[in-house]
């Protein structure tokens, strides 16, 4: 082990007006050219944990701070901002608001501009920043014309020409497709002879295998444990599992083994290692899928049909949707995948009429949805809830009861009614305590729970989701699922937008695939995942547990159905 | 982007210096200003927007997309100031016709034109500066040569940056809320409970997203040295003086030999 270059000892955060510090008696180190994955639930601390690291906290952002912090052997809270932004450079999860000109060139000299770097020195700089993350040849292109993965690239290219010792990661592929995210962590392999580098991160199948040292944080900010990865998953599964923190697919299907009698050593982390132990156990892997038989063109009563859908936005030059045809059979779990801009979104949102369509191309439980075909608005909100991918935009009402209440209310429901399904629904989506509450202030999942209730209230038996697990930890997405199934028993069908494999693998029934507004794939998953080129076309890839299913096996897979273990 | 956009470009216009277009614009905007005649904003308005489709190579669908809107606007506006100038102040009106209460004549026919081309002039200017300048190079130059506070240079590019993003967030805001059944809302009070609807979502993630921004910012050392350099840098050189003066020159020649007349 070599020096450490992050010391951190008996570190507490607590922000003004808060009774509960951010973070409590922290302590740790980080050896130089480290890598450090930082895993804790929702709101534990950790990005507080990075703004500490780089002296935002307290000399920018106003906090308590007690506790000493030594970074590349300077003491933090003696050190000017101005040592600390040179030593640790950040990149955040949001790549809209970490941008602040308007080009990529611009945007790379941004930090070389604050450090004040002679001009001379910057371009050589930005080159190199750019070709580190092969950007080199959209130097001048707007930052508006980037996609999602490009633009944590050139996040990360911004702080690479500042030369910082230590890069932070705060999450940085949140908002990534799965071929995105994977780029993403390619670029960080060979940067680590050089820099320390702190991961935030919940994918951990895509970067565990960059990692050495695990930090584990508490809810509450405090340490739970620290070490190897190997020794954190073994040792900690149960916390891990209570805390709601993923670990790497292929780690908990070994531990699974391991729970059913099989001698598995050393814990596999990465998909290679996987492979291994499965030549050693010669236990062919089980799926923990969940799979459907029925196949999607069965003659089975539809909740959607699409025929033939073509869609233009006023103004731009390709059409959105091209000849779409879909069906989604009644109470299924359909799964709608695509790169970013495929136009998913575009093709759920005719399910609710939000953009004007012909008579003749779209059919919920087999009434067109057109307004042309007499569909009027009121109808269509009774028969399909839509979710959006930020509740907030949905919210209209002031208390969280008024919300459930408010498309009752809008019917001219009577009173006891209303207050009738409005309870039922409180206590389903255990937002009882709630309701007097103001929709704005509940926490993430509280938000998005409320904004399904309310999708429902009027008895919707389609339920359509935009990305519904985005930025959700483990525990809330196991939760989600749990309820959508209830749901399903209910006969309500749900159709969800997603890049999340795992989620896909776990319960879809269905899925389809869209890319560049057509539909080029429409089936069951496990036959999406034989279909390399779809999978390629569409950015996605297979979960982990199939990979290395189809690794240790050459033929065809038939999938076990076991949802016991659905996620 | 919508209209009174820049429009990229490299040209002459589009490469001088924004300090002194904002200066040449101050400067034209005082002399239309003094100038009572129609001649004066007639032919500078002309000579603005053919300079803008001929040196400025900027399409002339894109100049008249953003501004037929506005002659429109002037038009009721050249009404109202002919019907209303007071003729007691000329001492042989040229009377044309006569229509209800008012009284319209040559002389005040002349003043709601030159009202309404003065008017015309301005935006000429307007949508000369904001076609041909990109907003960074508005925003360095504001900082390198008008002197004015880097901080606020950088959140007059941040502020830009983020238009476009409050445009697509509220058109999904309304979607979000047709889907929850809220109709279309009619009169004031209607369409206040609607922008209170409307303001509290965009709101919560204005200040969110702008905190976001400041401490990604804040983390790549903003404003920690005094010393700060810029990749870009811009000057004023000689086709900088060369247009100022030939802008001040026409306009003045044009107003000495048609303004009195």
């Amino acid at each position: 082990m070599s020096l450490p270059i992050i010391e951190v000892s008996g570190l507490s955060v607590r922000y003004p007006l808060r009774r509960r510090p951010a973070l409590q008696d922290l302590s740790f180190s980080v050896a130089q050219h480290e890598t450090l994955l930082i895993l804790g639930p929702s709101g534990c601390g950790k990005s507080t944990l990075a703004l500490t690291l780089n002296g935002l906290i307290p000399h920018d952002i106003e906090a308590e701070v007690q506790g000493t912090i030594n970074v590349a052997g300077v003491n933090v809270a003696a050190a000017s901002v101005e040592t600390l932004t040179r030593q640790v450079g950040v990149v955040f999860q949001d790549a809209e608001a970490q941008f602040c000109t308007l080009r990529v060139a611009d945007e790379v000299a941004f930090g070389l501009e604050n450090l004040g770097v002679p001009r001379s020195e910057m371009d050589g700089r930005i080159q190199q920043a750019l070709r580190q993350v092969g950007l080199a040849e959209m130097a001048q292109r707007s930052l508006r014309r980037l996609s999602g993965g490009e633009k944590q690239r050139l996040a990360l290219a911004a702080i690479l020409a500042m030369k910082p010792a230590i890069i932070i990661l705060d999450e940085p592929t949140a908002n990534l497709d799965p071929a995105a995210t994977a780029a993403f962590f390619r670029l960080i392999a060979p940067l680590r002879t050089e820099h320390t580098i702190l991961i935030v991160e919940h994918k951990l199948d895509e970067c565990i295998h960059l990692v050495d040292h695990v930090l584990v944080l508490t809810p509450e900010g405090a340490l739970l444990a620290e070490g190897a990865p190997r020794a954190i998953f073994q040792r900690e599964e149960a916390k891990l599992q209570e805390y709601g923190i993923w670990i790497p697919q292929v780690t908990e299907w070994a531990l699974a083994m391991q729970r059913a009698g099989h001698p598995v050593d050393p814990l596999p982390l990465t998909l290679p290692e996987a492979a291994e132990t499965v030549q050693q156990l010669r236990i062919p892997v089980q799926l923990p899928a969940h799979t459907s038989h029925q196949s999607v063109t069965a003659a089975v009563p539809l909740a959607v049909r699409i025929d033939g859908l073509r869609f233009t936005y006023p103004k731009a030059d390709q059409p959105a949707l091209h000849d779409v045809q879909l069906t989604v059979p009644e109470g299924s779990l359909f799964a709608l995948l695509g790169p970013n801009g495929s136009g998913k979104s575009t093709l759920a949102s005719h399910l609710i009429a939000i953009h004007p369509t012909v008579p003749g191309k779209v059919f919920v439980f087999g009434q067109d949805v057109s307004a042309q075909a007499g569909m009027t608005l009121a109808r269509l909100t009774e028969l399909v809830g839509y979710v959006f991918q930020n509740p907030e935009h949905q919210f209209v009402a002031d208390t969280v009861y008024d919300e459930l209440a408010y498309s009752l209310a809008v019917r001219k429901e009577p009173e006891e009614q209303i207050a009738r399904r409005v309870s039922a629904l409180l206590f389903d989506f255990h937002l009882e305590t709630l309701s007097k509450a103001n929709p704005f202030t509940l926490s993430q999942g509280q938000k998005r729970r409320l904004s399904v209730a309310t999708m429902l209230a009027v008895g919707q038996k389609l339920l359509v989701l935009d990305e519904p697990t985005f930025g959700q930890d483990r525990r809330t997405t196991e939760r989600m699922v749990a309820r959508w199934r209830q749901l399903q028993q209910q006969g309500v069908t749900i159709l969800f937008i997603t890049h999340d494999m795992r989620l896909v693998l776990a319960v879809a029934d269905a899925v389809a695939v869209l890319a560049a507004g057509r539909v080029i794939f429409h089936g069951v998953p496990a036959q999406l995942y034989e279909r390399e080129d779809i999978l390629q076309a569409a950015h996605l890839l297979p979960p982990p547990l199939y990979r290395l299913a189809k690794m240790t096996h050459p033929e065809p897979l038939t999938l076990i159905a076991d949802a016991t273990r659905g996620m | 982007m919508g209209l009174f956009s820049y429009y990229e470009e490299d040209s002459f216009l589009h490469r001088l210096n924004p300090s002194i277009k904002l200066l040449v614009i101050f400067l034209a905007v005082i002399i239309l200003t003094l100038a009572p005649d129609p001649y004066t904003p007639g032919l500078f308005l002309l000579l603005t927007l053919l300079a803008l489709w001929v040196v400025g190579r900027v399409p002339m669908r894109v100049i008249l997309r953003s501004t037929w809107p506005l002659v429109l606007l002037t038009i009721p506006f050249f009404i109202f100031n002919t019907l209303y100038f007071d003729l007691g102040k000329v001492v042989q009106p040229h009377i044309w016709f006569h229509l209800g209460p008012w009284t319209v004549a040559r002389e005040s026919a002349i003043v709601g034109l030159a009202l309404s081309l003065r008017i015309l002039a301005f935006i000429a200017c307007s949508l000369f500066f904001v076609t041909t300048t990109s907003p960074t190079d508005f925003a360095l130059s504001l900082i390198q040569q008008a002197h004015v506070p880097y901080r606020f240079g950088y959140a007059i590019l941040v502020a830009y940056r983020f238009i476009p993003l409050w445009t697509e967030e509220l058109a999904t805001i309304q979607a979000a809320h047709k889907v929850r059944g809220v109709g279309e809302h009619s009169g004031w009070r209607g369409m206040l409970q609607q922008f209170r609807r409307y303001a509290i979502p965009l709101l919560a993630n204005a200040i969110r997203k702008s905190e976001r921004v400041a401490i990604a910012m804040d983390s790549k050392a903003f404003g920690v040295t005094s010393q700060r350099t810029y990749y870009r840098e811009l000057h004023i050189c000689r086709r900088d003086y060369v247009f100022l003066a030939i802008t001040l020159l026409t306009l003045l020649a044009i107003f000495y030999f048609l303004g009195n007349y």
